[in-house]
């Protein structure tokens, strides 16, 4: 199984190589990390259910208690919001247009004013986000179509979504 | 009697004040709204009642809809929480002419101490030090001159309406004054609408400490010590601790401040749990800030090193029961206790980080209190406070409790949100910290979040996903 980690311009993939159950409850795993088709690290991870509970371990030796959960789409390390996708590359996360809107601070979507195939001119208001307390008028930057709309109304946000994606109007 | 309380708040405080209830056995009524219909303190209430709205204004802050509801469910008594309405006096008016009890204070202490002018006149005439300065906005540069000449430099130039640390200049002589003068009238004009400035003392490396106080409706006016809230960013407290480590063994001063705290609570005639705030200078000479007039998020500190149920007080002296307390000596102190504040947000950044919680898992050492609102599903939104709960440890003495803290904070597993909690543990790490020598600069001179490790730890993720490809086979 192949995982895709993508985190602002890095692309990190983590292959599972080996899965091997050793018994009911331990079950024996190797990962190894590639960035830009470089193996950057491997290592065997085992895991074990002791108490309805899941613990980590690389030796068999030291064990770490590991949160239940289930496939998250994000993962967060420390400050950074990494996107977890199992299995299959999403296309077209990696460029990011000049007509794409993203979030500047984090923020809630309280009006969406356009909808997937629109034309629309720059300057034109095309999602109202509510940050900080203030309603914020977001605007297109370029003449384009809506090419996508990635939120609902209501939804939360974090800084840096990508919200609407727009493909420029060929001259 | 059995009561019927309702809690007019959400978040960690609600199940705070549900588990109370519980254990008074009274009923208790919770709150729920369209926008968090999975609320946790509802695990704690015995009777849910849906707030109509969206925005808070709607729900949270809606005095007409509150006071209906709980007409309509024959509420007792309504505690407020803190934030939202706890220290709105037309609120607490609002249900007394309906027949409710307000948990919390009279009317008239809330009005008096809400506001930051009032309550420094009020102060200074009980004869309780305040930040020397000008009572009323001074007229031209020649005024600040003499007034801090009077006060002597460094001096503060603050703006009548400015607040949140926006607004203000330090001044150390004449000459600062003459050129910073003109400049920040102009800026409070644009910024707030209003020129007007003040002239104050200007405490260097400050420190905020507060005493906890407890009234009942007889006439008893009780301490319980202080908490020092030094660690702060933006002006928010982030990391509180009691007993203060600045005041250490001088019981002299610590009986000063806090009987100063009492007076202050007489002369308002206070019969709830309240907040006396202080700010004190390195020559530990201290000065009235503000009086909160509600229970505080901090309070768990005070309870952890008393073994006071300050909810539970609180509620009792509302409605005129027992707080089994037979006088002020009675009130004791052992150990030490912290609390850091966790909060969904940039470690780095320290801005507000909304996101959806997918894991949750805790393993403390003795001695950790953690509490909370967190649930594997919750979606932290920008609409309410950034904060999911408070990690309290308590250690028989500070070294001991900052070692707890530092496991505890080791044994908290967030998966799904950016958190501080990578924050608290360099701080915990702080030789400045530790040794307790701090003030409320700390964030700005310290800068702890440039030693948070950023790289990322791929064994971790490792870990993580061994954990989901082993629930998926089935382990």
């Amino acid at each position: 199984m192949r995982y895709y980690l993508i985190e602002n311009e890095n692309e990190y993939i983590i292959d599972l190589t080996k899965t091997e159950i050793l018994s009911s409850d331990l079950v024996e795993f190797e990962f190894s990390t590639l960035k830009k088709n470089e193996l950057i690290n491997k290592k065997t991870v085992f895991v074990r259910k002791l108490a309805g509970q899941y613990f980590a371990s690389f030796d068999q030796q030291c064990w770490n208690k590991i949160p239940r959960q289930n496939m998250p789409r994000k993962m967060i390390y420390v400050d950074k919001v990494i996107d977890l996708y199992r299995g299959y590359k999403p296309s077209g996360l990696a460029a990011s247009g000049e007509g794409d809107l993203n979030t500047q601070m984090p923020g809630k979507v309280v009006k969406i004013l356009a909808k997937t195939g629109d034309q629309v001119s720059k300057g034109q208001t095309l999602l109202i986000l509510e940050a900080m307390k203030m309603e914020n008028e977001m605007r297109s930057n370029i003449d384009g179509v809506i090419k996508e709309i990635h939120v609902k109304e209501g939804q939360a946000l974090e800084q840096g979504v990508l919200m609407i994606e727009i493909a420029p109007l060929k001259k | 009697m059995t009561k019927r309380i309702l809690i007019a708040n959400r978040g960690e405080i609600a199940s705070r004040i549900a588990k109370a209830i519980n254990e008074l056995e009274f009923v208790a009524i919770g709150f729920w709204t369209e926008s968090e219909s999975q609320a946790r303190h509802l695990e704690f209430c015995n009777e849910w009642i849906k707030l109509v709205g969206v925005t808070h204004a709607e729900t949270y802050l809606n005095i007409e809809q509150i006071v209906r509801l709980a007409k309509e469910h024959k509420v007792d008594a309504v505690h407020p929480g803190y934030g939202f309405l706890s220290e709105n006096a037309d609120f607490a008016e609002a249900l007394n002419k309906a027949g409710i009890i307000f948990i919390g204070p009279h009317s008239d202490a809330i009005r008096v101490m809400g506001d930051k002018a009032t309550s420094k006149m009020l102060a200074k005439k009980a004869g309780i030090p305040v930040v020397p300065g000008s009572s009323k906005a001074v007229e031209s540069v020649e005024e600040a001159i003499r007034i801090a000449e009077e006060i002597k430099y460094p001096v503060l130039l603050k703006a009548v309406a400015g607040g949140g640390g926006r607004g203000m200049r330090a001044c150390l002589n004449e000459q600062e004054i003459k050129d910073q003068f003109a400049a920040l009238q102009r800026e409070s004009m644009a910024a707030f609408g209003n020129g007007d400035l003040l002239v104050e003392k200007l405490i260097i490396n400050p420190r905020h400490i507060e005493v906890q106080i407890l009234a009942d409706k007889n006439g008893n006016i009780y301490h319980f010590f202080e908490r020092e809230c030094s660690i702060q960013r933006r002006h928010q407290k982030i990391i509180e601790e009691a007993p203060s480590p600045f005041i250490g063994d001088d019981e002299e001063l610590r009986q000063k401040i806090c009987s100063t705290a009492v007076d202050l609570a007489k002369v308002v005639k206070y019969d709830s749990a309240g907040t006396v705030e202080f700010i004190m200078a390195e020559d530990k000479s201290f000065y009235f800030l503000e009086m909160n007039t509600r229970i505080q998020v901090e309070h768990p500190i005070t309870e952890e090193i008393t073994g006071i149920d300050l909810i539970v007080c609180m509620i009792q002296s509302a409605i005129g029961g027992d707080l089994h307390i037979p006088n002020q000596e009675f009130i004791k102190r052992s150990g030490h206790a912290i609390e850091c504040r966790i909060c969904a947000e940039d470690p780095l950044t320290m801005l507000p980080a909304p996101g959806k919680v997918y894991g949750f898992e805790t393993s403390f050492p003795q001695g950790t209190r953690f509490d909370n609102c967190l649930y594997r599903g919750l979606e932290v939104t920008p609409d309410f406070d950034p904060m999911v709960g408070k990690l309290v440890t308590k250690g028989i003495n500070r070294y001991v409790a900052v070692r707890k803290m530092r496991a505890a904070l080791k044994g908290l597993f967030i998966e799904g949100l950016k958190t501080n909690i990578s924050l608290h543990q360099v701080i915990m790490e702080n030789e400045n910290f530790k040794n307790g020598s701090y003030s409320t600069n700390f964030i700005i001179v310290e800068n702890p979040q440039a030693k948070i490790n950023t790289e990322i730890d791929f064994l971790k993720f490792y870990k993580e996903l061994a954990g989901i490809e082993a629930r998926n086979i089935g382990l």
